[in-house]
């Protein structure tokens, strides 16, 4: 398989759907006999997205590079587990940080990546992780004065703070 | 002008922005330095740091970010032979060479007296360049600055290399599609937010900048499972040497410097060239000047090789400041993530910046040189140390890229669907990457997108609706001419280029 042709692919359907979604765009009244309306770019930008990917795709049919060749073999070593794990972190992350507060999800989500990534010393995980949450929030809260929610865990224990 | 320069020495100076230099040019270097993280993932991660701060000292610690990347590139080509940085990948070509024989102190020192140089040179130029543009630039109007966009995106892809031309094309498209997301400025109706209030004021600029450099960059350091050679490893632990350069070495690479500065700084001016094309020509300029003997040397370690490039791509870097402060438009994705942080501190660069932000305006050259001089002064003493980072495993630091990237766009809204949004957008970035898209003509396209379509309907209002605007005025006319070659030429040296020369 082609890089382009797949990349041409995606490009021609993500245009395609986004020149189609133009006509969504509400008009105000009165705006119909307007040169340039809301819709305006964006019906011309979808219709320059169709014309490119085409174009790349066409392209990938005439005349492919050796450099443009999907490598699979270079493919199978590449290790996609690891970077699924981060991303559900990462989502996990986003689910906390307010339930829990910035510091234990942090403390979490750090732990988390240290370990996806294989790090097996416990003392170093545990102390960066514990240090880099605790230090960040001393900083963002004591010295540049951005407030911080606690998150809900700690409103449920210790009351919402006034 | 006088009173304008001295402003700019005198908010420059004082000792917040000293510091704020430092700091910049310090985590630029140390960004920089880790592979795969390039100037906009460096300059994104400081972003959330600098709101806050007058836009004057917010400014100076990213330009001295920007300037401490670069260097930071170099120490890792020279050190390891892994450019940080792409515009710092002809250094390795005789620096790795040079810290090979065992002279990676002399290499390092030649490379930060080239940066320094190349840097000074570049800002004088910018301190002359800059308002003459500026005043130039006062008389432009929105057809011509509609036509300036496009030349600037269209220059992007032009120059993005063989073959990729419509690749970057369709980047920048694409980074024009997405800057449409959110409410349309002119009429307040909403577009592209599929009912949802989250998407109401768009995607915001950092958030894009994050998701698809710092973020992307270091999910595919994960995928691709780049561990350090154990060649790497041992050449971090050799003593790097002395720093010492002999006073015939100067001598040698003195007029290089000259050369190298001179043309980076103009091929940085160029809208879409920027540091890396500005690295490789001066490194083939300097090749092909050279004398028979001098030219065996070449890849080997040459000091003249090690010299071009290093000038050139710092002279290249205050360049592409030129465009950047006199018309608002940027030529290269980092500016442009520089233009959108200028933007968010309720500043809008262009000609009128001059005039309205003059210490702005001045302090950010004048600080230019500073940069350069704790590049030398601070940062080439301490390379053995901040070399030694570099040993840092990378299980440890790239979740803590991660978390800085997650933070530094959560603290700004508070709101989770930004961090959502960045997780949606590193993994497209990282599908992008996956088939060889290149991602700064993206970020490019997006942070102009909104203000080309103002200027469209601003002319196209003007004109009655009329597309006579692209014709009727000489300036928006030459412009869009220029624009035209460059988007021809790379098409049909695509399609009979390649077969004139196979037969």
């Amino acid at each position: 398989m082609v890089k382009s042709r797949i990349g041409a692919l995606f490009f021609l359907i993500f245009s395609a759907f986004y020149f189609y979604k133009s006509f969504d765009i509400h008009l105000l009244k009165g705006t119909y006999y307007e040169t340039m309306t809301a819709q305006t770019f964006p019906y011309y930008l979808g219709i320059l997205g169709m014309l490119v990917s085409t174009l790349l795709l066409i392209f990938s049919f005439i005349k492919i590079d050796k450099e443009d060749l999907l490598d699979l073999e270079k493919l199978r070593t590449y290790d996609f587990k690891k970077g699924l794990y981060l991303i559900l972190a990462m989502i996990f992350y986003g689910y906390t940080i307010r339930s829990l507060g910035f510091v234990i999800s942090t403390i979490i989500f750090l732990i988390l990546g240290f370990r996806i990534l294989q790090e097996k010393n416990w003392k170093v995980i545990l102390l960066t992780s514990f240090s880099i949450s605790i230090l960040f929030w001393l900083l963002l809260t004591q010295l540049l004065g951005i407030y911080v929610e606690n998150g809900l865990i700690f409103e449920y224990f210790f009351g919402a703070q006034s | 002008m006088t009173h304008g320069i001295w402003l700019g020495i005198t908010t420059a100076l004082s000792g917040y922005n000293i510091f704020m230099v430092a700091i910049g040019a310090f985590a630029g270097t140390f960004i920089g330095m880790l592979p795969g993280l390039g100037p906009i993932s460096a300059i994104a991660l400081m972003i959330p740091v600098t709101y806050g701060m007058d836009p004057s000292s917010a400014l100076i610690l990213i330009a001295g970010v920007y300037y401490g990347a670069i260097f930071g590139g170099s120490t890792s080509s020279i050190l390891i032979n892994a450019p940080g940085v792409a515009g710092t990948v002809a250094t390795a070509f005789d620096g790795y060479p040079m810290a090979r024989q065992g002279h990676a102190g002399k290499a390092l020192a030649i490379a930060a007296y080239a940066s320094f140089s190349g840097g000074t040179i570049a800002a004088i130029f910018l301190l002359i360049a800059a308002p003459a543009l500026a005043k130039v630039s006062l008389s432009f109007q929105s057809s011509d600055y509609f036509a300036l966009m496009v030349l600037g995106l269209t220059a992007v892809a032009a120059f993005a290399g063989k073959g990729k031309f419509l690749k970057a094309a369709m980047m920048t498209i694409f980074g024009l599609m997405l800057a449409t997301v959110g409410t349309d400025a002119d009429s307040g109706v909403s577009r592209y937010t599929f009912g949802n209030m989250n998407l109401i004021d768009g995607i915001s600029f950092l958030l894009l900048a994050m998701a698809s450099f710092a973020l992307s960059e270091a999910l595919m350091n994960i995928i691709e499972n780049q561990k350090m050679t154990k060649e790497e490893k041992e050449a971090l632990k050799k003593e790097i040497g002395s720093l010492k350069v002999s006073k015939e070495e100067l001598k040698t690479i003195a007029p290089v410097i000259g050369r190298s500065s001179i043309l980076g700084f103009f091929v940085g001016v160029l809208p879409g060239a920027g540091a890396t094309i500005a690295s490789f020509l001066a490194y083939g300029m300097e090749r092909s000047i050279a004398n028979v003997k001098e030219k065996l040397k070449f890849g080997k370690g040459s000091l003249r090789g090690l010299a071009a490039p290093e000038s050139a791509n710092n002279a290249a870097c205050s360049g592409s400041f030129v465009p950047l402060l006199t018309l608002g438009i940027p030529g290269s994705g980092t500016t442009a993530v520089i233009l959108g942080a200028l933007i968010s501190y309720g500043i809008q660069p262009g000609p009128t910046l001059y005039v309205e932000h003059p210490a702005l305006f001045w302090s950010v050259i004048i600080s230019m040189y500073i940069g350069n001089v704790i590049l030398l002064v601070l940062n080439l003493p301490l390379i053995p140390y901040i070399a030694k980072l570099l040993a840092t495993p990378r299980q440890i630091l790239l979740p803590l890229v991660m978390f800085f990237s997650l933070i530094g766009v959560y603290l700004v809204t508070f709101n989770t669907f930004d961090i959502y949004m960045m997780v949606f957008f590193s993994i497209v970035a990282v599908f992008l990457r996956l088939v060889d898209y290149p991602m700064a003509p993206m970020i490019l396209g997006f942070i102009l997108g909104g203000m080309m379509e103002n200027n469209l309907r601003r002319a196209l209002t003007i004109s009655d609706g009329s597309l006579s605007f692209l014709w009727e005025r000489p300036i928006t006319a030459s412009i869009l001419v220029i624009t035209i070659i460059l988007l021809v030429w790379p098409l049909l040296s695509q399609l009979f280029f390649d077969k004139i020369t196979s037969t």
